[in-house]
């Protein structure tokens, strides 16, 4: 491809319209070239290698898993695994308390984000600006660097140990990215919707009640999903201020090993129920968390 | 739309200007800026903020000037005040500087093997056929997902020094041994563990996003360079890296955020006792703080992470303000 290329600058024929058999390097087969098909399979086969490794773990009997030479399939196919997982001292009430906290998180950001994301969008303050900064600042904290005084703080206010506490900072921890998505969805919508239905003499509740809240529909579903991913995930702080019966499901995960030696096959598979529910909600808001991250790069 | 844009258009002194977004079209509405009605939206947002984040970033600040152990928590004491001695004990602590340098490289190493693998796929992505990229996509997709405390633990699995499969891999290697080698033994060798794990977990946000941002690279650009002579190098250099960059500068400042305050996978790694060649900044606090129960001395370590991250920071901020998606 490279070696047409100067034969056809000593021709200058730059005004040409470009046909499609005269831009190879650029219009690429379409097939692909075979080097780039087999070097595309490899990447997608070494990148998934260590989630298929998970899944075939899981479904092993113990003593397959243990042997120096490993199976690529399991030979015996079992579920006992999930079973010990699912039966560990913890899980379900870990399971449990994950949910609970998880929502109980998700529906506060929400309430009190959609809020904020509307004033920032829909009104222009004084003060506005240093809010925008506060929201992506805070983002940026890293979460260990402030653990150490939440710690104490909650301790001195009777919530460690406690749902409500591990609740009110996971409502904390999405907040930011809560308030900044729902102002890009609440922007998205013309502000002359909101104009027109007011000289139609429709109040700010009816506008906010009868437009705005319906059109952010899948942006709060999205906007939500993401939040749910976040606060399921943590673990580092519900394992620093709660006791075990206090945790979720990844703290629980990471007890599993510590404490008592590494069982594999139980942790894979409390892996995959773990990861589960997050893998399946990410893989439908994907798109929206992508360009919620870098919002505006993109020109389109 | 059309409809309602007449009714909204009052008898205004200019022309009605084609920018219904933007300065012009702020000005104009100037009515929704009336009010309590702004604050009292981002009230509860913002006192939920100050009172969980705002009020202990000010007392991390104000223990690191404290001395804060197990003695004065569990008498209820106050902590004593020792004004820079946290800072001096980190400061002419050697660790401290090994410690930093340690973050400091990793963050380096790891987010440029994100971006060139990233930038690398992105493109490759490009030149594949359709059902193979479908198949890069949807494994990525699947990377991304992995909760990360579960993607470190599959890889601690895979590098089991008795039963993972890495050490049977390599083992089978003409001539080489590996069976119940040890990845973090040598640390070099820990390190390339956790470097890994970070940069599988990181390729696919980059490779993704920027693939993204290459479909908007026009393709007229990209003949015209090419009947001018262009190399393919040259092309990537002068035309597509350009249309990228405001994109790349946000990757790589998250990344570098990111990467910077690395702690699941150490922490994880070394089941929660990191010895002293995997200590990074963030765990090095956190042993500090709730390892060795020095609460001040963790405090004093965490804002000088934070300190180290600011000039970052206010850079990502920047460019935010600047594409102008803030306004």
């Amino acid at each position: 491809m490279v070696a047409t290329a100067p034969q056809t600058a000593v021709r200058k024929r730059r005004r040409r319209p470009a046909r499609e058999s005269d831009t190879p390097t650029v219009g690429r087969s379409r097939g692909g070239t075979v080097l780039a098909n087999t070097v595309g399979v490899l990447f997608a086969i070494v990148m998934f290698f260590p989630v298929y490794w998970v899944i075939n773990t899981a479904f092993k009997p113990a003593p397959e898993i243990l042997q120096f030479e490993p199976t690529f399939f399991p030979h015996t196919f079992t579920l006992d695994n999930f079973k010990s997982a699912f039966n560990a001292p913890f899980f379900q009430q870990d399971l449990l308390n994950g949910v609970l906290v998880t929502s109980g998180a998700v529906l506060g950001a929400l309430l009190v984000g959609f809020l904020a994301a509307l004033a920032i969008a829909r009104f222009r303050f004084y003060g506005r600006k240093a809010i925008i900064l506060v929201v992506l600042s805070v983002q940026m904290v890293p979460f260990v660097a402030i653990l150490i005084p939440l710690f104490l703080m909650l301790q001195k206010a009777d919530l460690t140990n406690s749902l409500l506490g591990i609740t009110l900072v996971y409502i904390v921890l999405i907040l930011p990215y809560t308030v900044w998505t729902l102002r890009g969805f609440i922007q998205a919508i013309p502000r002359e919707l909101d104009e027109a239905a007011l000289i139609d003499g429709a109040s700010r509740f009816q506008v906010f009640w009868k437009i705005i809240l319906p059109l952010t529909g899948p942006g709060l579903v999205a906007t939500s999903v993401y939040g749910f991913i976040q606060a399921w995930n943590e673990f580092i702080i519900i394992n620093t201020l709660n006791d075990q019966a206090h945790q979720n499901l990844m703290a629980w995960l990471l007890q599993n090993q510590t404490s008592r030696g590494t069982f594999w096959g139980p942790l894979m598979a409390g892996s995959i129920l773990t990861a589960l529910p997050v893998v399946i909600f990410f893989l439908i808001v994907q798109r929206n968390i992508a360009t919620g991250l870098t919002a505006g790069a993109v020109k389109g | 739309m059309s409809v309602v844009d007449t009714p909204s258009a009052p008898p205004a002194p200019q022309p009605p200007a084609p920018a219904p977004a933007g300065r012009t079209g702020s000005k104009r509405r100037s009515a929704t800026s009336g009010g309590f009605a702004p604050l009292a939206l981002t009230l509860p947002a913002l006192l939920l903020l100050a009172g969980l984040l705002g009020y202990p970033l000010i007392r991390m600040i104000v223990l690191s000037f404290q001395s804060l152990g197990l003695r004065q928590l569990f008498a209820d004491l106050a902590p004593d005040n020792v004004g820079f001695a946290n800072y001096a004990k980190i400061f002419t602590n050697s660790t401290f500087y090994e410690v930093v340098a340690r973050t400091v490289a990793f963050t380096v190493v790891s987010v440029l093997l994100t971006l060139v693998l990233g930038l690398g796929v992105a493109l490759l992505m490009r030149r594949v056929a359709p059902s193979v990229r479908i198949a890069m996509i949807i494994a990525m997709m699947f990377v991304w997902a992995v909760p990360q405390l579960v993607a470190t633990q599959t890889f601690r699995w895979l590098v089991d020094s008795d039963f993972g499969v890495l050490n049977y891999l390599i083992d089978r290697l003409p001539g080489v041994d590996f069976a119940n080698h040890s990845w973090f033994a040598d640390p070099i060798q820990g390190w390339a563990v956790i470097t890994t794990i970070v940069v599988w977990a990181g390729i696919p946000f980059i490779a993704i996003t920027l693939n993204a941002g290459l479909t908007q690279v026009p393709k007229e650009l990209l003949e015209a360079a090419v009947v001018d002579g262009a190399s393919a190098w040259q092309v990537l250099r002068s035309v597509t890296l350009p249309i990228l960059k405001p994109l790349l500068v946000i990757v790589t400042t998250l990344s570098v955020i990111w990467n910077f305050g690395l702690f699941t996978q150490v922490y994880v790694v070394r089941n929660g006792r990191p010895e002293d060649e995997y200590q990074v900044l963030a765990t090095w606090a956190y042993s500090t703080a709730f390892k060795n129960n020095n609460y001040g001395l963790g405090s004093a370590i965490a804002v000088v992470t934070v300190l180290l991250l600011l000039g970052v920071m206010a850079f990502y901020m920047r460019q935010m303000f600047k594409i102008g998606d803030v306004d």
